[in-house]
């Protein structure tokens, strides 16, 4: 039976047995410690999650890097650490298909985020030890919580439900400001309560079960629900959550470290940002909302976990590449089935490599537009190959094999202007329009001509026997 | 005390540290900006604010009209 983690503390007890977390036991200073070590731990391979447990002037700890490295997030889904990243994405497909696993709803007092209650005098900074991530931000943000809201239209429907991660800037004690784009989930809830002028009820879910940030972070359809998926990945185990103190529709993971409950101020802005932001470059200053914050719930001495963000790749790519990538690859092979892996793992989707079987000529690109119309595709994707079916697509030594032995830039290479754009891509102009890059790598096949035949080199039948004893010499070698 | 992102003296003591006399936060009224005061601020000169461009952000989401 697949591995479960309850909450957060489960899973970095595991990862500490397993050599992927490390423990800073001196004190550390807000700034500018946490941010470098969040981007040092980004620079190392298969670095470990990052448990700061004295912070100076604060109450608690911090950890980050949770889902930093290939490792942490095969570890995440119950696999050996070393699993392979192609295989981790054809494990988590598998998983898909088991959605939806209803959640299960716990009773108030079976919660653990629920054992302590602050409701006067509220100050993020008694509970959270709040740092600036990187310098030119313009305060102190969230960078991993899971905001949950309803549809206050359908406001019992909990296939409506929305459990998604917005980054959250620290505006006063009590009040943070979130970024719903219009292209996020929570951007229809919002609209729909604001033209009511009506304040719209929130929950945010600091330090949780490692999946449900893992969905929060996933392009899912407006009527799925995020733990129903996370039921899913967890193998058919129901996600644990509770109702909220403040709402009676919004539901939250019953065990996180902690728990904000209030509600974004209805047809307000305010001034938000600069922010370091995915794509490795800081977005400018924009008037976004705020939320009040009316309570909080924590768990005795919570443990606060952030991430940090930067130049690819840090935590947030691991967090988001397969869960970008998954459900691309199911909406294509909808009505594709030749379609063998997707990979978006580059910058949230921004560049994307296909790899397909070629059904008949111009299917390779046909491939690609298919991309370009899925709800995540139109507006991030912009970089996109597609190679044959034998090419895999998570090892980019393979993929630069086929660009440069199956493109012929002239006819293989097309650039389509004036579409939707990644509005946080510094190089989209105007902000949230851009041109889409298309480089078809596949092998010609007809009705395309292909004038020059290629036989490929078949290895010897010997060679996963050789690999294998290279292997043990090696690792005998490695041992002495 | 001056914002070092707008000059305003908007400028207010958001909260102290919760364990010790350790540090203060900081924040601007005008615009929005926050600090500790154990940082070395330096704000780059493409970051710095003025009413000018506080009055044109952008704005998001937009806000919709109102329904009746």
């Amino acid at each position: 039976m697949t591995k479960v983690y309850k909450d957060l503390r489960e899973f970095l007890a595991t990862l500490e047995e397993e050599g992927q977390l490390v423990r800073i036991k001196e004190e550390v200073m807000p700034e500018p410690d946490i941010g470098a070590a969040g981007r040092a731990a980004a620079n190392i391979e298969n670095s470990p999650a990052i448990l700061f447990e004295k912070v100076n002037g604060y109450n608690y700890s911090l950890v980050t890097n949770v889902h930093g490295s290939w490792r942490n997030h095969a570890l995440m889904l119950g696999l050996a650490k070393d699993t392979p990243t192609k295989e981790q994405f054809f494990e988590l497909n598998r998983r898909w298909d088991k959605f939806p696993v209803p959640p299960k709803i716990l009773a108030r007092e079976e919660a653990l985020c629920k054992e302590n209650v602050i409701t006067e005098n509220i100050n993020l900074f008694d509970i959270l030890p709040l740092y600036r991530i990187n310098e030119q931000d313009g305060g102190f943000f969230l960078s991993k919580a899971s905001v949950i809201s309803g549809d206050p239209e359908f406001p019992e429907d909990l296939n409506k439900l929305n459990v998604g991660i917005y980054r959250m800037q620290v505006k006063d004690v009590d009040r943070l400001a979130i970024q719903p784009m219009p292209v996020h989930d929570i951007a229809i809830q919002l609209a729909k309560a604001e033209e009511k002028d009506e304040p719209l009820p929130v929950a945010i879910a600091l330090g949780v079960n490692p999946l449900v940030t893992f969905m929060a972070s996933t392009p899912v359809a407006y009527d799925q629900n995020e733990y129903e998926f996370v039921g899913a990945l967890q193998d058919g185990v129901p996600c644990e959550i509770v109702k909220a103190d403040t709402c009676d529709h919004l539901y939250v993971p019953a065990h996180a470290e902690v728990i904000i409950e209030g509600y974004i101020i209805p047809r307000k802005r305010f001034v938000e940002g600069p922010f370091g932001e995915f794509p490795g470059s800081y977005s400018g200053c924009r008037k976004q909302c705020e939320i009040q914050i009316t309570r909080i719930t924590h768990r005795t001495n919570p443990i606060f976990e952030n991430l940090y963000i930067g130049m690819p790749w840090t935590e947030t790519d691991y967090l988001v590449g397969l869960n970008t990538s998954i459900p691309l690859y199911k909406q294509i092979k909808a009505t594709m089935p030749e379609v063998v892996a997707v990979n978006a793992m580059y910058t949230h989707g921004i560049g994307v490599i296909i790899s397909t079987k070629v059904r008949y000529g111009g299917y390779g690109k046909g491939v690609a537009f298919r991309l370009l119309s899925t709800p995540h595709g139109m507006p991030y994707s912009k970089i996109v190959i597609i190679v044959d079916e034998y090419v895999d697509p998570f090892n980019l030594e393979q993929v630069m094999w086929a660009l440069t032995t199956r493109v012929k830039p002239s006819k293989d290479v097309v650039v389509i202007p004036n579409c939707s754009g990644m509005v946080l891509d510094p190089s989209s102009n105007p902000a949230g329009m851009h041109d889409k890059l298309i480089i078809d790598a596949t092998t010609p096949v007809a009705p395309e001509p292909n004038p020059r035949s290629c036989e490929m080199l078949v290895p010897s039948s010997a060679t996963p026997k050789w690999e294998e004893i290279l292997r043990q010499l090696q690792h005998a070698a490695q041992k002495k | 005390m001056k914002c070092p992102r707008c000059d305003s003296e908007k400028v207010r003591i958001m909260t102290k540290s919760p364990v010790g006399d350790a540090w203060e936060i900081y924040v601007c009224d005008h615009c929005c900006y926050s600090w500790r005061s154990t940082e070395n601020i330096q704000i780059s000169e493409i970051f710095k604010l003025n009413d000018e461009k506080i009055a044109n952000m952008g704005i998001i989401p937009p806000i919709p009209p109102l329904k009746k």
